[in-house]
Parts: structure tokens; C-alpha cells; sequence
């Protein structure tokens, strides 16, 4: 008997013919060994200008036009490499340091490797993308060379060999061909193909093969000024050099395995969810898992455990007798840390002295507490799913920077201050301490180890010195990541040809005319905030015959202009809404629509989609209609000269008289919401004033509210409530709407206690009616504000609404709360918001004026655009407040003034006031209040806090005080903020 | 009892009692001129589906050919409760069960519930599950096992009874097999290793040689004429035999080594089936006795052979073999099979030859 093996290897095509052989895991846990053929060729190009051989296999578009090559035949030299360069970077220099390759002094000329490429994606998403912008810019010169497609660069895996190895030899491999294909070109100077990399191992084995190969680090150095740079390679770097720690000396518990993890998760033993830190507190976080309606709190680093705020983590919860309160006091990180020394943290514990004894106080308080009821689950966090980190904006501590490296080149640890109080201090190494003191700059956090308190980063770049309007304003941005870019060539090219020149074609016959309707006789008007250019809506009213109204919103019809899936509609879903400044505003779309052609600017014609009632004189809808039309409105108010022609009565033009129906009909439209349980809640709202030539704050005032104003809003609602149903009706599965979930009654509990308590005022929260009515009853008749302060403070218990896609939710879910809608979307804003545009393209397919794009039809596609506006939406109304809080903080600088306050919230050793004028809040500390700290009593049944000692005071929640709100500026941080000093109570 | 195994041998009774007598005689003399014990050569590869997690490819000399394909998925097992307190696993905890492993067999021609096939799946699964070892190498942990589907597939048309072919292709593919490496510890859903290479064998191979340590069994085919034991029966061998037997063979679970001394491995017989071979439906030849074309009495008989039946059996003409394997001949087989060099451990040895992998 012989047995003998035949292999495949006979095959003649086999050389061009390979395969990949993986596990694979199914998110149903299914696990599968997975072929794929990799068919190989040799028509890859390498992209240089330099190469003639490539050039003439290069592949060509569409159209037959050679794609044009990427790296220069030029490229810049270094000090080793006088005849210039490409660089072939690995893996883990672009894990390891992105931003330096985003820098513009540097780094051109780089050839990405598809394995490197593959392996980033796996390893992070957001660095990818970041990798994958940068080979689209043009001058940057990034080049994607798919050396696993390419029969000289494919390298099959050896026995034995790990995968990390065979795809660091690949990128050997696909330098080693560079390097030898260009030597065949004629060129003169044949640039030098350097790989990057920081694996040593990875060096020392291309040194053998006789490549050019250098670390990061060796390469800055070679550039000129790479000194900067330098800081921008994260301390991992010199990973193998930090000495082994014994396990006793890690500070934080390990981290459990992902399967673990996982089990505990399906099991029900732990929980997955979203870490958030308490604004209050840095020791606290509390986290919302599915499994509970209350979120569980976790208290103190051990069990923070690493994680910051934002991370999808894995929590347990600890057992009973653990369970605290949440905490009663301020923590500051800034204040209780602040004289650590980054260099020599390792030697002390994991909870410093200070942090030891703001805990014995939290001890004694929950254990001097005769109701034990109030003790809430807590939990520790045993893993992480997912980092969230991003790059965060922030300032070196003073403190934490040693005399000697004030001068000098020499490289030093800092603590970065991020500017969000729920980031922890960020340790940082830097060369240029002196140079950054004082300024804004960005850090990213490359790492938290066991072995460190604090995560350790590294400098990414500096937005210029503190409290300048361009640094802060930047800093906003980034950190409510807002897209501030300009728009790309690519979505400017989406724009009409015509320019500012376009104008509504005068031939009916044109397309663009096609099943419009001409609305241009009648009376539409805008009214708008003072010097209002994206003039998203417009009304008119007029009588008909039966004694009825007609009456007509008209919002701009960007859908026509904006067709679903080009680059602009791209960026715009991506930018999800316009974002306001105090003295900026940035788009969601060019401004050529946004304030010209879209924008239903007075006296010329413009396209618009029209929503036409036939209301009653009691505001009853008779029936309405849509359509899209073109328009010409007669004027554009501000909302202060509509109110003042409305006021007087002399003014009896048809303009003005429309206006005053509809402000009646607005009037009985209110009533009706009202009646159905509307809330108006509140929140504080100012105007910053800016001196019109140098645009610096010179005074802030409260937003006057006018009957105007509630005009507009009132249309617009029941814009969007009609659109809502037509689009409904027409798409069950697939509608854009916006929603606004019942808040869970416990949200209201603490405010309903204090109320009973403080004011001996029930609040009912069953229904949005109930919560109205009970509002309405929240007076003090010697206080008018109380009741303003009290919505203000409901409207914090709420829910924040969403967009949804209604193929997600049941129809009873859809409600919006504070609304009382049974169904809501947006429809009025399409020029500011992309859920409008959205909801604008559903409407006119529903009316069966286009037909239905694929895109507003995919439910999965829907979803992620309502996902990410949610996301937007958010991060510009706090970068809006965040704006408007720093320029109030201007405007008052120098300056100090006496004004009331509210205390709305209250601590053990502090309270938060409100200061209706400036529309801020602010924590006054009792260690403020006198020198030495006075000793106080706070009894959290009455929310009465009582000092004696140094000073005596007794103040409570809901008392109104008087405060001396002046700006600082804190030594120790270098920022400047608002400080409000106790002056008496009322 | 199986169902006549194959399609009708066409061979008249004179050629069919020639054969008997020719392999009746001591030494046997067969046909092609085989020793008893000797095997034909045959031609064997593994790995040749990419796809499967293991597969293997046997051609043997008369031309028949079968390749098996091993496929393997994460299950559930049933019945355990849900539960991670105790993670902690205990080697004794091991266990398998035969619903884990799927098997099927495709003769081309042949209905799927056809008997014979049914009766070749069924005796090839016999083989692999009689002893519980093969099984508990498919439990991960006391909630999940792997399944493990083998696919067996003769792509000749069946010459000739192809249950040997079809074992040692499955033994093939079965140490060619491989399951992704687990990465998840205890009692914690199963979580693997996403690369191939990384992935151990089901039968796990010594490091150094690339042995297997463990092999999975074989079911040969062996047949009995007179006294004579004749192992890898041809086709026409096989219509002469008075008993065929399907013997199944594993190896014991500990390996001699220790007080043997030397090499040499622990065979265990596994499982014995008799199989119904064709020579039982053979025609009888008739003795010119009776033949009437030599003018014997009662020629208006119109159905001699089913006299012929009755009658003693004539020196040299061709009658089927009638009654079950004598106890004597059953021992010698399986003693012949399981001796040290024998058959068994001969088709072994020359299995491991296979460049597996």
C-alpha cells in the first residue's frame, strides 16, 4: 500500500493566485472559517511622477482619462536623505501619531500600504478616517498602493509565523520593491524609500535586508524644526523602556477579558452602558443600563476604574452594603489635586491624602443620616468596550510645571487641565513648556495604565493664548465638534453656476417651474431676528369669502437645491445644522444658499414649499393642502418693528393687517396647545451685546419676549405638526419625525421634594397636562421670578427630543411631550437643520411632486442620519451657551456689580446660585465665603445650610440672595471665569 | 443484516466456483494475485476544500473515489442552565454527545433514504461514537460544543462495496480537521481566535513530528472463503464470499508504550456487522446430473434451480452460500485483524504516511 499527496501546486496560474484564510465570528455567534482568493497582478502603479514604466499601465476613469500620479517626482530631503524621500509608514506609526502626519510642515510624499491601511480600520475607526482624509487631499500627497493585490508584493505567511510579523514583512517587502522599482527609473536623483515604523524588532530586520528604515522619532529629528514635532510622538514610544511593575504596585483593578465581559453581559450579571461623570463631582459617575430605570452611581477611582467620561463600559454592582448616596459635596479635581507632581506620581496611592478625607466627610454624613432609605445601588466599572476618546481642549496647570523646565529644550511632564470638568488631568511630556503655558491647546489621551493615576497624552497642537475670542472660539468648537471647516471644492461645485445671478426662471415652460404653483400675488411677508440673512419661513393670511382664512407658510425649498447623495448633501448630513455663535455662525450649507439663493429674502422671487390652511376665525383647520410654488414676499420684519406696526393703529396696510390676523388666529392656535397640555418651560436666556466695530461684549441682556415671536412659532408648530402627518400617512416605515418621551417620574422627584418641602407646592408629573397645571400653580407672589426658576428647573428633569425614524418606535411612542403633539417633525428650518431637508424630500414625494430617492426611503440609512443630528443638534446648543457664557464673562470683565440671585442647588459645602440678569450660574464655595473655612451644617431633609465660625450665614434652596458677581482670573489654572461672592441674604 | 450490498457481479456460476475454489485453497490464490493481507495501493491528499475545516480525498485502484468534508459550528448544548457563578471547569465535567456530529453519506445513483446508504451511514457513525472520545473532543464548555457535520461523498459510481473507501477518506479528514482556538476561558461564551493559522487540530499532532497522537477509527472490510480470511476484498472476490464483515477498529486510549516498550500502538475492536455480500443472489450452477441438455430425468420441470436448492451441494458447480459466519472463522478474522502488524495496524501505519496539512 503507498499513499502519495498531489497538491494543488500544478495549477500554471497559481503564482497569480492566492488565498486568505480566516476565523470570522458572527454577531449571532455563529464562527466560520472564511476562503478568499486574492487574484494577483501586476498593473498596480506605484504613483510617482518619476516612473515612466507605471505610467503607461496607469488605470483611467470614467471618462478614459489617466488618473493623474501622486507622489511628486520631487520630494523633500532630510538630513539623511538629501535626495529626497517617500515614506512608507506602518501600522503603528499611524496608530501612534496621527497628528503628526496631519501636520503641514512635514510629511508629504507617503505611501500608505493597503495591509496598513486594513489593519488601522480594525484597530481604530477614527483614526482611519482621519488616514483616509488625508489621501484625499491633494497637496498632501498620500498614496493608497495596494501591495496586497500586487503579485511582487504579496508575501504568503510562513509557518509559524504570527500575523503582526507576516504583515510587518509585507511592509519590508513592499519597501524593499519600492526601492528597487524606482532605482530602475532614469531618474537623476532617485529618492530614498524610508519606512516608519516603532517596533524595533520591525527596524532591526529591515536594516538587515539593507533598507532605509528610522522611528519616528529619529525621522522628526532629521526634519527641520522637527523639535516641535516631537512632542507629538505619545509616550508609548518608549514603551519597553517604562520598568516592569510588580503587581502589587498597579493602582487600578484589571480589566476583564472581552468574553467575559460579554457572558456577564447576556447573563444579566453585568451591565453595558455609557459612563457619564457628574458635572459636580469628578469621583462620581453614574451610568444608565438597560436593566434598571434609576442609573447606577460609581463612586471613587478604584471604581471608575480608568474609565472617562463617554467610554462604553461594563459595570458590576457591588454588593449592598456599599450602596451610598450620591454625593452632597463639590469636588473639584482641579482644587483636590492640585499640587501633585506629575513626574512622581507612581509613589503615592491610588487615592490621595486630600481625596481620603473629602471621602471620611461623605462617611460621616451618609452614616449621621436617620433615613436609610435613600442609599442608591452603586456599581464598579470591570472593563471597557469601547474608548471614546477624542481630542480634547485644554491648558497646562502652572502648578504641576517645575522652575527649571520654565526655560530650556529640555522634556518635561505636565498636567493638561481639560477645559470639560469631566475629563480628568491628562499627563503630558512636552519640550516646550514655557512656549505653551498660557494657551489653549489640544491633547489627545494615548493610554491609561494600571500603573498610572492620570492618562497619559500628548500635544497635538495650540490655538493660540487663553481668553482670546479666535483661541476660545476654536476651543468651542472642537470640543462640541463642530464641523468649522470650510466647505470642500467638492460641495461648492453642487452649487448652481449661476452664482448670486440665479434667479427663479420668467418662462413658466422652464423645468424648474414644473407642478409649481405661482404664488407670487399674494401678501407674504418675514419676520425674523434683527439681521436675520437665512430666512428660512414666510406667512401670509388672507379672507376668503366664507368668512374663513386662508392662511400660508412658505419655507425655502433647499430640496431644490440640494439633491439627495451629492457631496453637498454629504457634508450637510454630516454637519447636521447650522451652529450659532454669539458673533459667528457656522453653516450647514454654502452660504450662497443658505443667505441668498434659498433664503426668502424680500422683493425677489424665490422657490419655495408652501403649506396652505383654510382655518376658521376660531383657528379650526378646514382643510390644508402642500405644494411647492414660487413666492416674492413683500418684506422682511425684525420682530421688534412687526410688534410696533401691529401696536399702532394707524398702520392699516394689507400687510400689517394680515399680520394681525394671523397674531389672533396665533393667539387661539396657543390656546388650544395650551388647553391640550403644552408646557412652556424656560430656560435662561440672554443677548450679549457686541460694540459694533471692534465686536467686543459690552453688556448682556435678557431676550425680550414678544408677541411676534409667538406669532412665527406658533405657524411654524402647526407646520410641522400637518407635515408630520402628511409624511406619515405616506410613510409609515420611514417618516422623519421628531419626538419627545414622557420623562420617568422619578426625574421629578428630587424637584417635587424640594418643593413640598421649601414651598409646601405639590407638582404633579402624571401627564404633561397634569405638570402644566401644576407649573402654573408654582408662584411666590413676592418673588415673580420663582415661577421662571421653577420651569427652569422642570425643564432640566426633562428628556431631550429626538429625531426618530417612525418604522422604530410604536405610533403611541411618537408623542411629544412637551408639545402635547400626538405627532411632530421639522419642516420649517430646511436652510439650518438637515432633518428639515429630510423631511422636505418626503413631503414633496408624498405630494408626489418627485419621486421617491432611495436614500430618504432606507430605513437603516434614515437611522444613522437621525442618530448622528441627534448628536449634532446637541453639541450646538451647548457650544451656543458655551459661547454665550464665555462672552458674558467678558463683557463683565473688570467690572463688578451687585445683582440677585437664586440658589437652585445646594452642597454640604457650597451652593449654586442663578443670576437671572446674566443668565449664569455659579458655585459659591463656603471656603470662599470667610477666612478660615466657617463650619457648617447642612440638613438635607430642609436643604438648609447653616455655617458658624468665621461667618455666620444661613441660606436655603429657592432663597433669593444677593451676590457681588465679579470675573477672576484663578492663579493656578490661568482661566478666567465668573465668580460670585455671597453678599447677604434676602 | 444489511441489504444486498451492490449491483450483480456478472460472472456465470462455473466462473463464480472456479473463483471459490481458486480462493478456497491454502494459501488462497486470488485473482490479481494478492496475499490475503494485501492491501491494493491507493492514491490520498487531504486540505482539498479550502472551505471546510478539514477534508480529504481517497482514490483507490479499481478506479472508485470518495472525498469527506468536515464542517464545524459553535451550538448550545440543551438542557444546561443558564448560569456563570461557578466558573470554574473540572476535567471530569467533559462530556459529548452523539447528536453532535452529523453525518451523511452520498452514493451518486442511489436515493438518500435508500437502505444501503442509510445502512453505510449508519455503520461509519457507528465506528466514530462507540468509544465517547471522539465526541468530547468537541466540548468547548458546559453551555457550548462544536457540531460537527461530515459530509461524505463517493464521486465514482460504486463499483464496488465502498464502505472502506469512505472510512479511511472520513479518518483522513478528521485528523486534517481543525477548530478555531478558543480564546474565552471557563464556562464564558466561546470567543475565538480569528486567525486560521492559530487553529489546533481535533486530533492534536505531536510538535516536533507532526504526528497525530490520537487517530480516529476504521472500518474495514474483510471476507471469509472456507478458511480462508481475505482482507480488502476486490469486487469479484466479494461474490464468492461466505461471510463479509465490516470490522471496525480504534485505537485504545492509552498507547502501549509503557509496558510494551518500543513502538506499536493498543488496537480495540470497536465494532463487528456482518455484511449481506453478493454472492447470495448469485444463480446456482447445475450439476449435469440434473442439467436436462445432458438428458437428465424430470426435464419438464420448469424451475430447477429452485429444486437444485434443496439437493446436496455438487463438487465444482456453483451454489450461494447459505447461513451466517461460523464462530470459528468470526475469532480468527478479528484476531487476524487486531494482531500486532496485522491488517489494521499495516492501513494505520500507512494512513499516517498521508503528508497531512
Amino acid at each position: 500500500m503507498a499513499s502519495i499527496k498531489r497538491s494543488l501546486d500544478s495549477d500554471p496560474l497559481q503564482a497569480s493566485i492566492s488565498s486568505k484564510v480566516y476565523v470570522r465570528s458572527t454577531k449571532s455567534g455563529k464562527v466560520q472559517k472564511i476562503v478568499r482568493e486574492v487574484y494577483l497582478r501586476q498593473d498596480i502603479p506605484c504613483s510617482s511622477k518619476l516612473c515612466r514604466t507605471c505610467q503607461k499601465m496607469a488605470p483611467t476613469d470614467s471618462a478614459g482619462r489617466p488618473i493623474p500620479f501622486v507622489l511628486s517626482e520631487a520630494p523633500a530631503g532630510t538630513s539623511v536623505y538629501p535626495n529626497g524621500h517617500y515614506l512608507v509608514p506602518d501600522t503603528n506609526a499611524f496608530l501612534s501619531a496621527m497628528d503628526l502626519f496631519e501636520q503641514s510642515s512635514a510629511f508629504y510624499d507617503v505611501v500608505v500600504l493597503q495591509i496598513v491601511l486594513e489593519e488601522l480600520r480594525n484597530r481604530s475607526l477614527p483614526l482611519y478616517n482621519r488616514l483616509i482624509g488625508l489621501t484625499k487631499s491633494e497637496d498632501k500627497r498620500f498614496y493608497v498602493f495596494f501591495n496586497e493585490f500586487r503579485l511582487e508584493t504579496y508575501i504568503n505567511r510562513l509557518e509559524g509565523e504570527s500575523v503582526n510579523d507576516r504583515n510587518d514583512r509585507a511592509v519590508r517587502q513592499a519597501v524593499a520593491w519600492y526601492s528597487e522599482h524606482l532605482a530602475r527609473t532614469s531618474a537623476g536623483k532617485v529618492p530614498t524609500v524610508v519606512m516608519l515604523s516603532n517596533d524595533r524588532e520591525n527596524l532591526k530586520k529591515a536594516k538587515k535586508q539593507g533598507l532605509a528604515a528610522c522611528s519616528l522619532a529619529e525621522y522628526v529629528r532629521q526634519l527641520k524644526d522637527g523639535e516641535h514635532l516631537l512632542d507629538m510622538i505619545p509616550e508609548t514610544e518608549d514603551g519597553d523602556m517604562i520598568k516592569e511593575k510588580k503587581p502589587n504596585e498597579f493602582l487600578y483593578p484589571e480589566y476583564f477579558s472581552m468574553s467575559k465581559m460579554m457572558t456577564g453581559v447576556k447573563g444579566g450579571v453585568l451591565h453595558q452602558g455609557t459612563f457619564n461623570v457628574s458635572p459636580y463631582n469628578y469621583l462620581e459617575g453614574s451610568i444608565r443600563v438597560p436593566a434598571f430605570p434609576k442609573s447606577l452611581l460609581i463612586l471613587g477611582r478604584e471604581n471608575i476604574n480608568r474609565a472617562v467620561d463617554g467610554d462604553l463600559v461594563v459595570v458590576e454592582v457591588l454588593p449592598k452594603d456599599q450602596w451610598k448616596e450620591p454625593s452632597t459635596q463639590v469636588i473639584e479635581e482641579e482644587a483636590v489635586t492640585k499640587d501633585e507632581n506629575p513626574d512622581t506620581e507612581e509613589a503615592g496611592g491610588l487615592v490621595t491624602e486630600r481625596e481620603r478625607k473629602a471621602l471620611q466627610e461623605e462617611v460621616k454624613r451618609t452614616h449621621s443620616k436617620t433615613t436609610e432609605g435613600h442609599a442608591q445601588p452603586t456599581a464598579k466599572v470591570v472593563g471597557v468596550i469601547k474608548r471614546n476618546w477624542r481630542q480634547y481642549v485644554g491648558h497646562i496647570d502652572q502648578t504641576s510645571v517645575s522652575q527649571s523646565a520654565q526655560q530650556g529644550r529640555k522634556q518635561d511632564t505636565v498636567f493638561v487641565i481639560p477645559m470639560d470638568k469631566k475629563i480628568p488631568k491628562i499627563r503630558l511630556r512636552t519640550r516646550q513648556v514655557a512656549e505653551l503655558i498660557g494657551k489653549r491647546i489640544l491633547v489627545t489621551i494615548d493610554a491609561w495604565d494600571r500603573g498610572s493615576r492620570h492618562p497619559t497624552g500628548h500635544f497635538v497642537r495650540s490655538l493660540g493664548e487663553l481668553e482670546t475670542k479666535a483661541a476660545e472660539t476654536e476651543a468651542l468648537l472642537l470640543e462640541y465638534d463642530v464641523q468649522y471647516r470650510p466647505f470642500p471644492k467638492t460641495v461648492l461645485d453642487c452649487l448652481p453656476k449661476e452664482g448670486h445671478d440665479w434667479k427663479v426662471p420668467a418662462s413658466m415652460d422652464d423645468p424648474g417651474w414644473r407642478d409649481r404653483e405661482d404664488l407670487r400675488h399674494l401678501g407674504i411677508c418675514s419676520i425674523d431676528p434683527i439681521g436675520c440673512q437665512d430666512i428660512d419661513d414666510a406667512l401670509h393670511a388672507r379672507p376668503l369669502p366664507s368668512g374663513n382664512y386662508e392662511v400660508g407658510v412658505h419655507i425655502a425649498d433647499v430640496s431644490h437645491f440640494v439633491r439627495p447623495n451629492n457631496a453637498m448633501d454629504m457634508e450637510a448630513s454630516i454637519r447636521g445644522t447650522t451652529v450659532y455663535l454669539v458673533d459667528k455662525r457656522i453653516d450647514m450649507l454654502p452660504m450662497l444658499l443658505g443667505t441668498d439663493l434659498c433664503s426668502l429674502k424680500p422683493y425677489v422671487e424665490r422657490y419655495a414649499f408652501s403649506v396652505l390652511w383654510e382655518l376658521t376665525p376660531d383657528a379650526d383647520i378646514v382643510n390644508m393642502r402642500f405644494t411647492k410654488s414660487v413666492i416674492k414676499s413683500r418684506e422682511a420684519f425684525s420682530y421688534e418693528q412687526a410688534q410696533l406696526k401691529v401696536d399702532d393703529a394707524s398702520q392699516q396696510d394689507d400687510l400689517i393687517k394680515s399680520i394681525r390676523v394671523l397674531m389672533a388666529l396665533s393667539k387661539k392656535l396657543k390656546q388650544k396647545r395650551m388647553d391640550a397640555g403644552a408646557l412652556s418651560l424656560s430656560s435662561p436666556e440672554v443677548k450679549v451685546q457686541m460694540e459694533s466695530e471692534t465686536s467686543d461684549p459690552i453688556d448682556v441682556k435678557t431676550k425680550q419676549h414678544l408677541d411676534t415671536m409667538s406669532l412665527v412659532e406658533e405657524f411654524m408648530l402647526l407646520a410641522n405638526v400637518s407635515v408630520a402627518r402628511k409624511i406619515y400617512e405616506a410613510f409609515p416605515q420611514t417618516a422623519l419625525l421628531r419626538r419627545h418621551g414622557a420623562p420617568p417620574k422619578t426625574n421629578f422627584d428630587e424637584l417635587a421634594n424640594q418643593l413640598r418641602v421649601k414651598k409646601g407646592l405639590e407638582l404633579s408629573v402624571e401627564s404633561s397636562r397634569a405638570l402644566a397645571d401644576s407649573l402654573d400653580t408654582c408662584v411666590d407672589p413676592k418673588e415673580p421670578f420663582f415661577n421662571t426658576l421653577i420651569r427652569i428647573m422642570a425643564t432640566r428633569c426633562m428628556m431631550a427630543a429626538e429625531y426618530f425614524c417612525s418604522g422604530t418606535q410604536a405610533y403611541p411612542e411618537f408623542r411629544h411631550y412637551g408639545l402635547a403633539s400626538e405627532i411632530y417633525t421639522h419642516f420649517t428650518s430646511p436652510i439650518r437643520r438637515y432633518a428639515d431637508l429630510v423631511a422636505h424630500r418626503q413631503l414633496a414625494a408624498a405630494i408626489e411632486y418627485e419621486a421617491v430617492h432611495p436614500s430618504v426611503r432606507s430605513r437603516g440609512r434614515l437611522e444613522a442620519v437621525c442618530k448622528n443630528i441627534n448628536v449634532r443638534h446637541r453639541n450646538a446648543q451647548l457650544a451656543g451657551r458655551a459661547s454665550i457664557a464665555f462672552y458674558v464673562g467678558q463683557a463683565l470683565r473688570g467690572k463688578a456689580t451687585q445683582e440677585d440671585g437664586f440658589i437652585m442647588k445646594i452642597f454640604s459645602n457650597g451652593f449654586v446660585v442663578l443670576v437671572p440678569r446674566f443668565g449664569i450660574e455659579s458655585l459659591v464655595r463656603l471656603r470662599d465665603l470667610a477666612e478660615p473655612e466657617p463650619t457648617a451644617e447642612y440638613d438635607a431633609e430642609t436643604y438648609t445650610l447653616t455655617t458658624s465660625g468665621s461667618r455666620e450665614i444661613k441660606v436655603e434652596l429657592f432663597q433669593k440672595v444677593k451676590v457681588l458677581v465679579t470675573d477672576q482670573k484663578d492663579e493656578t489654572t490661568g482661566k478666567r471665569g465668573v465668580k460670585m461672592e455671597f453678599v447677604k441674604a434676602y | 443484516m444489511a441489504t444486498t450490498t451492490s449491483q450483480q457481479v456478472l460472472l456465470c456460476p462455473a466462473e463464480l466456483a472456479y473463483l471459490h475454489s481458486s480462493l478456497s485453497l491454502t494459501p488462497p490464490i486470488r485473482p490479481d494475485g494478492r496475499t490475503p493481507t494485501h492491501f491494493r495501493p491507493l492514491v490520498a491528499e487531504t486540505d482539498i476544500l479550502p472551505g471546510t475545516n478539514g477534508s480529504a480525498r481517497i482514490c483507490f485502484a479499481d478506479g472508485t473515489e470518495a472525498i469527506v468534508g468536515v464542517k464545524a459550528e459553535v451550538e448550545k448544548t440543551r438542557g444546561v442552565e443558564e448560569g456563570v457563578e461557578e466558573s470554574e471547569v473540572r476535567e471530569d465535567e467533559k462530556e459529548g454527545r452523539s447528536e453532535w456530529v452529523e453525518l451523511t453519506v452520498e452514493i451518486p445513483g442511489v436515493r438518500d433514504d435508500d437502505g444501503g446508504t442509510a445502512f453505510l451511514s449508519a455503520m461509519l457513525g457507528e465506528a466514530l461514537l462507540s468509544d465517547g472520545g471522539f465526541v468530547k473532543r468537541l466540548w468547548i464548555n458546559r453551555r457550548w460544543h462544536w457540531k460537527l457535520y461530515l459530509d461524505i461523498l463517493l464521486i465514482s459510481p460504486p463499483l464496488s462495496y465502498p464502505l472502506p473507501l469512505l472510512s479511511l477518506t472520513t479518518h483522513l479528514a478528521l485528523l486534517a480537521t481543525r477548530l478555531p482556538r478558543l480564546k474565552s476561558e471557563g464556562v464564558e461564551d466561546p470567543f475565538f481566535d480569528d486567525d486560521w493559522a492559530a487553529a489546533p487540530y481535533l486530533y492534536p499532532r505531536d510538535k516536533k513530528s507532526g504526528k497525530a497522537l490520537a487517530r480516529p477509527p476504521v472500518t474495514l472490510l474483510v471476507m471469509a472463503v472456507g478458511r480462508n480470511i481475505i482482507f480488502d476484498p476486490a469486487k469479484e472476490e466479494l461474490a464468492v464470499a461466505d461471510v463479509a464483515l465490516a470490522v471496525s477498529v480504534g485505537e485504545a486510549a492509552e498507547t502501549g508504550d509503557n509496558d510494551m516498550g518500543g513502538k506499536g500502538r493498543k488496537l480495540r475492536l470497536l465494532s463487528v456487522r456482518t455484511i449481506d455480500p453478493p454472492s447470495r443472489v448469485t444463480p446456482p450452477g447445475v450439476p449435469n446430473a440434473t442439467n436436462a441438455a445432458y438428458g437428465a430425468a424430470g426435464t419438464t420441470q420448469k424451475q430447477p434451480e429452485a429444486r437444485m436448492a434443496e439437493a446436496e451441494a455438487v463438487e465444482g458447480v456453483w451454489r450461494a452460500p447459505r447461513g451466517g459466519a461460523k464462530p470459528l472463522v468470526m475469532a480468527a478474522l478479528v484476531q487476524k485483524t487486531l494482531e500486532r502488524g496485522g491488517v489494521a495496524d499495516e492501513v494505520l501505519d500507512a494512513l499516517e504516511g498521508v503528508d497531512l496539512g
